[in-house]
């Protein structure tokens, strides 16, 4: 795909607000006839390039559901969804996959380091992927930002939960894409080590100039970010600029009194 | 705990079944072959029994001159006794020899039935079985020349007699009871006695079969033994029971080896099990964990483990039962329909032995299979499910004592195998030994080999994978996959490789032996093709001129041949003359011959001392045995020569002509093909165009084809039954895959997530696959060359000419089989990978 005139990719934080990525009238349901389940019911939402934006929202709110049909890992069942200027509602696979492999990174609750390789080969995965090289200066700016230079030769099971989400954040950087996408990175992690990782992806943002979206259920972890998206059954149901986790919660509270009236509500 | 087990085998059914399929082809092998095993005995049984017609008792034993008596005996309804003559047919130009039987005294005892014309009733009639009167032309009241022989006490000699039969009828063999003679004609008792050379008065001495009346009294069988003290009484039953121990357990030895095959398919199929509980295990670790913090104690868990074993096994090893039936009846349609010689049953004669024996044998290889994933289920520490799990992790040490029993066996076999070698080589005597040493160090060395694979058969695979990792990154990634857990590896690996192991094995020993023999043949005939009088003491006038015609013979030369006594010993002399030279395939021969001597074999001269004594050499009349007339016997040096393996004399053309007695008649032609022609198309061609003229061709091209015939049908059964080990095999690598691939669905949606296509996973996979089966088929087929090399040094050597053969058509089949297999095992792990959504890799479990 060659339509990618997206934001300058190594613009330093203060070009005016692009749009990174983009949604209009997102709907996904999932099964069909009686048991079909509503997940997003029309989601119009924009995220700024070079900025971390957080979309928080309770379990079941279709927050993940969002992410993933952001990212291109899943199939959305209307609406369209833009990666810079790209639609990637309308891609295949092949074409998805290298949009993901080229412009996309992933950071799991999981890490997902694949365990046979060092931490060193797990990084530059993606690159080896697309058969491109890596960029040294890059990577060594990486290498030496998230703390992994004495780490590099160990495999996943010889690190600590917060080295494998560094490595994994490195992984996520290492093509210099235009979103990186975060799936409760701090999910599996004690808080030390998660408000590391927290400060990694800031400092991503605020230093290195990329573009962050976090899937989170807490609200400290959301305060890191530059905006808070509050989704709530399928929709968006408020927005947070500059957030603390004060803001963030009476935020929540909001939606959990909008929600109480509602019988059955959707449950994870 | 039942409960739980089946539960659990539920949960797991996807992977089970894999391990069912390679126990159930095991099992099915061993079904099938005890199956052919009853179809055997049960036909050679039934052509026993037909073979006694209805005879409701059997006299065996000499009873003749009893035959009145015995039929004089109350209760006796018929009594025939036992008679077989042989007589040979001719009609025209063809000949065939055939059994006969006389017409049976009552329809009961008789053997045959009259499919077409009438039973004889004189001594010049005769009935035919259909195959004999097709293949000599004879039609229903035409007639055929008969010959036999008859044996005189009196002056002890034999007597040729032509007689002249009509045809009257076609016999047919219902019950099959002479189909190993091609049928049986009939003919009336005193002609079946006449042509059998017997006389009337020893009827009887071969057996008597009594059909006794339906109201006989019981006391008939004694009345009987007192009527013909010579003979025993049987029963029909009895009588038949003692044949078929007179033929002996033949086909005990052939259901014993094809059951050693079954074998090697269930040691194969017990690796694939063996990988799948550990797998099945490793993935439980956490159930497992879990129950031991609720209070299961370790052996109950391992008795979980092996209760599963043992109904996976019964279950599989039934299946396999019916498998193998399905197969063995099916086989045994298509036979009946194919050929109709033998007499074959319509149903597979099923036996408790049958359904037991694979039954037993699945599951007591599968449970010993699950041993060792039991121990490692009963070593989960309860804490495992407390910890978040990634990936399972097999234990992967192997210990110190496997390295030194792998040792061990291997080098100490080899030594065993280089000393059987290099001691039928040297010693060239005692090759039954040497072999014996051979097989059993050779199967030492294997079991060490096979014990090793653990250390060295993940370093092969990691060190080509590393070769084949700068083929890109789904290459790499196979290659990083193969090695992560190398027990279950090498087991993969290991089971495919014992297959392609026995199967270059049997390939390289066969193609040795071919090329042993073909230089042994060689050397042992000198001559492309040798014609000769059939009878008579010259061939016809055209016959040289005939062979030489024939496209692809080189030369053709009149031998001049005479029979010579050489001291006491006869010979058949040739006169080396320069155009017998010319067609003789070493000088050896034309080396020792000199005009002063006689050179004769070594084989035959054997006896006399020295290698240049002298002897009186005179030409015989082939006709009388007696120097010939107006023959000048001659002194001459006697040269034996030791490397001839001709059983005639040679003496020069001017030492020949000396002997006297005239021209000789042209009795032998030798014959040279042309090194570019079809060897074998030309000694047809020859036999064609000498026709009926009755001359004898002799050719080693015939008996090497007929070897290498005898050695690629064997190749073939036996590498059709070790092809059953390598299925197995390759079941247990599609197996591995689609384990790996379930073990690994994050791992790959992580893969797809950050950019791995579709095509790419599925490459990755496919390199994976070939990566396992290419070592096993590689490694397999070194081994199995060196191992056919020792075995043709060792068999071979003893008989002077080892020639160490690499069949690379074979070994080529062999590679493109298991590389081809591993790609497509490779396909439905890689259907099951890619449809994994990229989302399953954010999905906590």
């Amino acid at each position: 795909m060659s339509t990618t005139t997206s934001p300058q990719p190594d613009a330093h934080g203060a070009q005016p607000r692009l749009t990174a990525s983009s949604a209009r009238g997102l709907r996904k349901t999932y099964g069909s006839g009686a048991s079909a389940v509503q997940a997003l019911d029309g989601v119009d939402v924009d995220f700024a390039a070079g900025a971390f934006t957080a979309i928080m929202g309770p379990s079941g709110s279709g927050k993940s559901t969002l992410m993933h049909l952001l990212a291109g890992l899943d199939q959305a069942t209307a609406g369209t969804v833009l990666l810079g200027e790209t639609d990637i509602t309308r891609l295949g696979d092949d074409d998805l996959t290298h949009l993901r492999r080229d412009r996309v990174g992933f950071v799991f609750q999981s890490f997902n380091l694949l365990p046979m390789f060092t931490a060193e080969q797990n990084v530059l995965l993606p690159l080896e992927l697309a058969g491109a090289k890596p960029d040294r200066e890059w990577y060594d700016l990486l290498v030496t930002t998230l703390g992994l230079r004495e780490r590099l030769t160990h495999r996943p099971s010889e690190l600590s939960g917060g080295q494998q989400q560094r490595v994994a954040i490195a992984r996520a950087l290492v093509t210099r894409p235009d979103v990186v996408f975060a799936d409760e990175p701090t999910g599996n992690l004690d808080s030390r080590s998660g408000a590391e990782v927290l400060s990694f992806l800031r400092r991503s943002v605020r230093e290195l100039g990329r573009t962050v979206i976090m899937v989170t259920h807490d609200p400290t972890a959301a305060a890191y970010a530059d905006r808070v998206v509050l989704l709530a059954d399928g929709r968006i149901a408020g927005d947070i600029v500059d957030p603390t986790p004060e803001s963030v919660l009476a935020g929540l509270d909001a939606l959990r009194q909008l929600e109480a009236p509602v019988p059955g509500g959707v449950s994870a | 705990m039942l409960r739980l087990t089946l539960a659990q085998m539920r949960r797991s059914l996807g992977r089970l079944t894999a391990a069912a399929i390679a126990i159930a082809i095991g099992t099915g092998f061993v079904a099938a072959t005890l199956l052919t095993g009853n179809v055997i005995t049960r036909s050679s049984y039934d052509s026993v029994t037909a073979s006694l017609a209805k005879a409701d008792l059997v006299l065996t034993g000499d009873a003749s001159g009893r035959l009145d008596a015995i039929r004089a005996v109350p209760g006796v309804a018929a009594a025939d006794p036992v008679v077989r003559g042989g007589v040979e047919l001719s009609n025209g130009g063809s000949r065939s020899w055939q059994l006969a039987v006389p017409v049976a005294s009552s329809p009961s005892l008789s053997t045959l039935t009259i499919a077409d014309g009438t039973a004889p009733s004189a001594v010049d009639e005769i009935a035919l079985p259909a195959d004999a009167a097709e293949r000599i032309k004879a039609r229903i009241g035409g007639t055929v020349t008969a010959t036999y022989w008859t044996w005189d006490e009196a002056d002890g000699t034999d007597t040729q007699h032509e007689v002249t039969l009509t045809v009257t009828g076609i016999t047919s063999d219902p019950g099959g009871a002479w189909t190993g003679y091609g049928g049986a004609a009939m003919g009336t008792l005193d002609a079946v006695v006449l042509w059998s050379g017997d006389t009337e008065s020893g009827l009887g001495s071969n057996g008597v079969l009594v059909r006794t009346a339906p109201d006989a009294p019981s006391t008939v069988r004694a009345a009987l033994a007192d009527a013909a003290p010579g003979a025993r009484v049987l029963t029909r039953d009895e009588a038949a029971q003692e044949r078929i121990e007179e033929l002996g357990g033949g086909e005990n030895f052939l259901v014993a080896a094809v059951l050693g095959f079954a074998a090697i398919a269930l040691v194969v199929a017990g690796l694939v099990i063996a990988n799948t509980f550990q797998v099945i295990v490793a993935q439980r670790t956490r159930t497992l964990a879990l129950l031991r913090c609720v209070g299961a104690v370790r052996s109950q868990l391992r008795r979980s483990v092996l209760l599963e074993a043992g109904i996976l096994g019964l279950a599989a090893s039934a299946v396999g039962v019916v498998l193998g039936t399905g197969v063995a009846q099916g086989a045994l349609s298509v036979l009946r329909n194919v050929q109709t010689e033998m007499p074959l049953p319509r149903v597979v004669p099923m036996s408790a032995a049958v359904v037991i024996a694979p039954l037993v044998v699945g599951v007591v290889v599968t449970v010993l299979a699950a041993l060792v994933p039991a121990r490692a289920a009963t070593q989960v520490s309860p804490v495992a499910a407390l910890r978040p799990m990634d990936a399972p992790a097999v234990a992967t040490r192997a210990g110190k004592v496997r390295l030194g029993v792998a040792l061990l066996l291997g080098l100490g076999g080899t030594a065993g195998l280089v000393l059987a070698v290099a001691g039928s080589l040297l010693t060239r005597s005692g090759t039954m030994l040497w072999l014996a040493l051979g097989i059993l160090s050779g199967a030492v060395s294997f079991i060490g080999i096979l014990v090793g694979a653990v250390f060295w058969v993940p370093r092969t695979v990691a060190l080509v994978g590393r070769l084949l990792g700068s083929a890109g990154p789904a290459a790499r990634l196979a290659a990083a996959n193969t090695v992560r857990n190398p027990r279950r590896t090498a087991a993969t690996s290991t089971a495919l490789l014992i297959g392609v192991t026995l199967v270059a094995l049997m390939s390289t020993g066969a193609a040795s032996a071919r090329l042993s023999m073909s230089a042994e043949l060689d050397e042992q005939y000198q001559v492309d093709i040798a014609v000769t009088p059939a009878s008579g003491t010259a061939l016809e006038a055209g016959t040289l001129a005939a062979v030489a015609d024939v496209p692809g013979v080189e030369r053709a030369v009149d031998v001049p041949t005479a029979p010579v006594t050489v001291g006491d010993s006869w010979f058949t002399a040739h006169s080396l003359t320069p155009e017998v030279v010319a067609v003789l395939h070493d000088d050896s021969v034309a080396e020792a011959v000199t005009d002063s001597n006689v050179v004769v074999p070594q084989s035959v001269a054997a006896g006399e001392s020295g290698s240049a004594s002298t002897a009186m050499v005179s030409r015989l009349d082939p006709e009388t045995s007696e120097p010939v007339a107006g023959g000048t016997p001659t002194q001459l040096d006697v040269t034996v020569l030791a490397s001839s393996t001709f059983a005639d004399a040679f003496l020069a053309p001017r030492t020949f002509a000396a002997l006297g007695g005239g021209d000789v008649p042209t009795t032998t032609v030798w014959a040279r093909i042309a090194s570019d022609a079809d060897a074998a198309a030309v000694v047809d061609e020859v036999r064609e165009a000498l026709g009926d003229a009755s001359v004898i061709v002799e050719s080693p091209v015939s008996s090497r084809l007929q070897f290498e015939q005898v050695i690629d049908t064997l190749l073939a059964i036996v590498v059709a039954l070790l092809g059953v080990a390598v299925v197995i095999a390759l079941v247990g690598v599609a197996n591995t895959l689609s384990l790996s691939v379930i073990e690994r669905r994050r791992e790959s949606a992580t893969l797809r997530a950050i950019g791995l296509t579709r095509r790419r996973l599925r490459l990755s996979l496919a390199t994976e696959g070939v990566l396992i089966s290419g070592v096993g088929g590689v490694l397999g087929a070194v081994i199995g060359v060196l191992y056919g090399w020792a075995g043709a040094a060792v068999v071979f050597g003893g008989l002077g000419s080892a020639g160490l053969a690499v069949p690379w058509r074979d070994l080529g089949i062999i590679l493109v089989v298991a590389l081809g297999a591993g790609l497509l095992a490779s396909v439905l792990p890689a259907r099951s990978a890619v449809r994994t959504p990229p989302v399953a890799a954010l999905a906590v479990e």
